[in-house]
């Protein structure tokens, strides 16, 4: 009598993005990143102050009796300021940097659909990276105004040629494959190519990309509101927080503090993440 | 930043990002601990004894904004290079009496419809040209062109008749009698007249200043050296200036802790905590009121076209709140735009607007609105968005919600000559610190006759043009400008916040500075110790 013993079958790779969980640098960027994030999406629960609620108080240290981290020259609650600013950033890059890539990677489709829209997608992407971040965003206040809305478009465009260069050098690499070759010799619609079979593996990497323009994200807002062309005040943003603390850098660093540390975490955190990613990607 | 973008597959990604936000924390501690040292060492007495002005040296003067050579003819937001390169024809003391600079005495008949100056002799420009009447015919011609946007030009205009008598005397003939005739002396450079165009351009600025021009980099400053031809013998003890620019006022600040520059104007109300706290440094306040942060209010907007909706911002707003959080209490809070030096000043009309949110609303029930949403637009610069936002603060409270529209400074400047501002601004405006019927007839905010806010009043236009045409500061005077305050506090199309003098941060090193009326620096008897 023979026994039948069914064959073990191999186990699925896990997918990079829960791989991750199980390295050091994936973990501990996801806590910094889950932090921040927890901080900025709890801030109705976290304080009662308005972030932009004035008093005759002037600048107070931290401690003081309603406010842990003190006040600014306005008398704002500094605390409330900082995780309303969490919230601010987040919602800007949430929402900007999945615009670019979007945006990107339809262009890069669109340049590997036919040679003369190749040709024309690369030089308008020759052409915004040509402008350095802050020279853009400087160039599309000009013209729209501060505010929230053109801070999103600022971050979207610098970030379409970084996904769009990113996928269209991953369809290249694929398109020399040889199940290319097969699903093409197979009678497969270029489109359908395109669509179900290269862009799959040529998209792994834009996972990394996605974190690591975050964290870019994050720079060039703060920078934008350091130089007073973010979002318009009195609404809090890390960078509006941190200009603001400034003039009392030398007498008053705490009000610097909150929205350095903060910037400081996110970006670690983030940068973590991509790490993490790349190296399961790259395994 | 987009074109050095990281890749993914680099592993020094994650280097150069934890790399550069680490090396940002940590250059921020070093460069607080660098200033630290550095004023520590800057904070030596002066030797005792030591107040004999030296001949030599170089002062660096940090500057806020950069020269506009564009508006070498207007009041520009950085006029100090205008006294450091040439001379006016008469300066004032403290009391708004004239003395005698480029003008050495003068003859103004009691008619008041002509004045005969005598000119210095022996002055030269720096290319050495001699200085002759021509070139105060050439002065007063030039502020009458349109083109150079002058705010005195209505009083240049004033003078349709030049007599020479010989070249260093002649007689202005006025069609009428104005009474700001010398502030049109104190404000007139006398340039060449054979280089405007160039002067216009930054590219050479001939004079008979104290200093000579060498340069002007944009963006960086100006770099000025000793006239060894000045009128005045031995002046000026200085070898050289430096104007820098210092766009931030951090950078700024920082600057004159280290010692890298000497002399500031430019430091805001917020950082004046930190210079305080800084032994190297002294404030001087010259409580001249040569500036004075304001609301504007742009008549043509509804409902900013009724008068009461207008009062109630000027009730609406906490002067003195304004005054000690966004400008480190360097100033006067006053609803009228005089400071207590001018004839004009009274403390009823000071404090004729005190902070009344429940006047405020009132008013605007009583104009039938309970709510209102008003842009308002304000230049980019920290210390007048804090102002901007006080404002925005104080207005909500009172229903009036204000959306800020931060705005680069130069584009604020063209918006305000253009009369082209949205509902609200607010800036600061000069004028107020010399004659009083100057501030209506030539500050861009006041202009009788095209302001920024588009007021018309046939009211207002004839108490000016009576003022303006009337030199007398006696009780009739005084009447007519009494007339005047209360015209802009009852229509309140600008609503003045706080008046402030030119607040000076100097090295203890430095003596001898001062400023004329219109912030022009005289740097003449400056010196080092």
């Amino acid at each position: 009598m023979t026994t039948y013993t069914p064959e073990k079958r191999a186990a699925r790779p896990r997918p990079p993005y829960l791989a991750l969980l199980a390295t050091w640098r994936g973990r501990i960027g996801l806590a910094l990143v889950g932090l921040v994030a927890a901080a900025g999406l709890l801030a109705p629960l976290l304080t009662g102050h308005d972030p932009t609620a004035q008093s005759g108080q002037g600048l107070l240290g931290p401690g003081a009796p309603g406010h842990p981290l003190g006040t600014d020259e306005l008398g704002r609650d500094l605390l409330s300021r900082l995780l309303y600013g969490i919230r601010t950033d987040l919602g800007l890059i949430g929402l900007a940097v999945p615009l670019g890539a979007v945006l990107g990677c339809l262009a890069a489709l669109a340049a590997a659909a036919h040679p003369a829209a190749d040709t024309v997608v690369q030089r308008v992407f020759d052409l915004v990276l040509a402008f350095p971040g802050l020279i853009l965003a400087l160039l599309v206040i000009a013209v729209a105004g501060p505010g929230w809305l053109p801070v999103v478009l600022v971050i979207a465009l610098a970030e379409i040629p970084v996904f769009g260069r990113q996928l269209r050098a991953g369809i290249l690499v694929q398109r020399g494959r040889e199940y290319v070759t097969a699903a093409r010799v197979g009678g497969t619609s270029r489109t359908r190519l395109l669509v179900r079979h290269i862009l799959p593996n040529a998209a792994e990497p834009l996972i990394v990309q996605f974190a690591v323009s975050l964290t870019v994200a994050v720079f060039l807002e703060g920078a934008m509101s350091f130089l007073g062309v973010g979002v318009r005040p009195p609404e809090p943003t890390l960078g509006n927080v941190l200009a603001q603390a400034m003039p009392y850098l030398a007498q008053s660093p705490h009000v610097a503090a909150g929205p350095l540390v903060v910037i400081t975490a996110l970006v670690a955190g983030l940068s973590l993440l991509a790490d993490a990613l790349n190296r399961e990607i790259r395994r | 930043m987009t074109a050095s973008h990281p890749s993914p597959f680099s592993a020094v990604t994650r280097r150069a990002t934890l790399r550069a936000a680490g090396a940002g924390t940590a250059l921020l501690g070093l460069g607080l601990a660098g200033c630290r040292s550095a004023v520590s060492s800057e904070g030596d007495p002066v030797p005792a004894g030591d107040a004999k002005p030296r001949r030599g040296g170089t002062l660096r003067i940090a500057i806020g904004n950069d020269f506009t050579p564009a508006l070498l003819f207007a009041q520009s937001a950085q006029s100090l290079q205008q006294g450091l390169l040439f001379n006016t024809l008469t300066r004032y003391d403290d009391r708004l009496r004239p003395q005698p600079e480029l003008a050495v005495s003068w003859t103004y008949p009691k008619d008041g419809r002509s004045i005969t100056l005598k000119l210095r002799e022996g002055v030269a420009f720096h290319d050495g040209r001699p200085f002759t009447a021509d070139d105060v015919i050439f002065a007063v011609q030039n502020l009458q062109n349109p083109v150079r946007a002058a705010q005195l030009r209505a009083t240049a205009s004033a003078v349709t008749g030049f007599e020479k008598h010989g070249d260093h005397e002649l007689t202005l003939r006025l069609t009428h009698p104005v009474a700001n005739l010398f502030d049109l002396f104190e404000f007139m450079i006398i340039t060449d007249r054979h280089t405007v165009a160039d002067a216009v351009a930054g590219r050479k600025l001939n004079g008979t200043g104290p200093f000579r021009f060498v340069k002007w980099s944009p963006g960086t400053g100006l770099d000025l050296v000793r006239n060894d031809r000045y009128w005045r013998a031995g002046r000026p003890y200085l070898d050289a200036v430096e104007l820098r620019v210092a766009g931030q006022a951090d950078a700024l600040v920082s600057s004159l802790r280290t010692g890298q520059s000497q002399l500031s104007f430019d430091v805001p109300g917020k950082s004046m905590a930190l210079v305080k706290s800084t032994p190297s440094l002294k404030i001087t306040d010259y409580s001249t009121g040569a500036g004075a942060y304001y609301v504007g209010v742009n008549t043509t907007v509804k409902p900013l076209d009724d008068k009461a909706v207008r009062q109630a911002i000027a009730w609406a707003v906490d002067r003195d709140r304004l005054l000690a959080q966004s400008l480190g209490g360097y100033g006067l809070a006053s609803a009228a735009p005089w400071p207590r030096s001018s004839p004009a000043f009274t403390e009823a009309r000071r404090t004729h607007y005190r902070h009344d949110p429940a006047k405020a609303r009132e008013l605007l029930r009583s104009a039938g609105h309970r709510s209102l949403k008003l842009p308002l637009l304000h230049s980019a610069t920290p210390g007048d968005t804090s102002i901007a936002e006080a404002v925005q603060y104080d207005l909500a409270q009172v229903g009036i919600d204000v959306t800020l529209e931060p705005t680069d400074p130069a584009t604020a400047q063209k918006k305000l000559i253009s009369q082209s501002m949205p509902a609200l601004w607010t800036l600061s405006h000069g004028f107020a610190q010399v004659h009083p019927s100057t501030l209506a007839v030539s500050a861009y905010p006041f202009n009788e006759a095209k302001n920024t806010s588009r007021f018309r009043s046939g009211t207002y236009t004839r108490i000016v043009k009576e003022a303006w045409t009337t030199p007398d500061d006696g009780p009739a005077g005084r009447a007519r400008y009494a007339r005047i305050t209360e015209i802009l506090l009852d229509e309140a199309f600008i609503i003045d916040l706080v008046v402030r003098g030119q607040v000076q941060v100097a090295s203890e090193r430095l003596r001898g500075v001062s400023l004329n009326k219109f912030s022009q620096a005289r740097l003449d008897d400056a010196y080092l110790v």
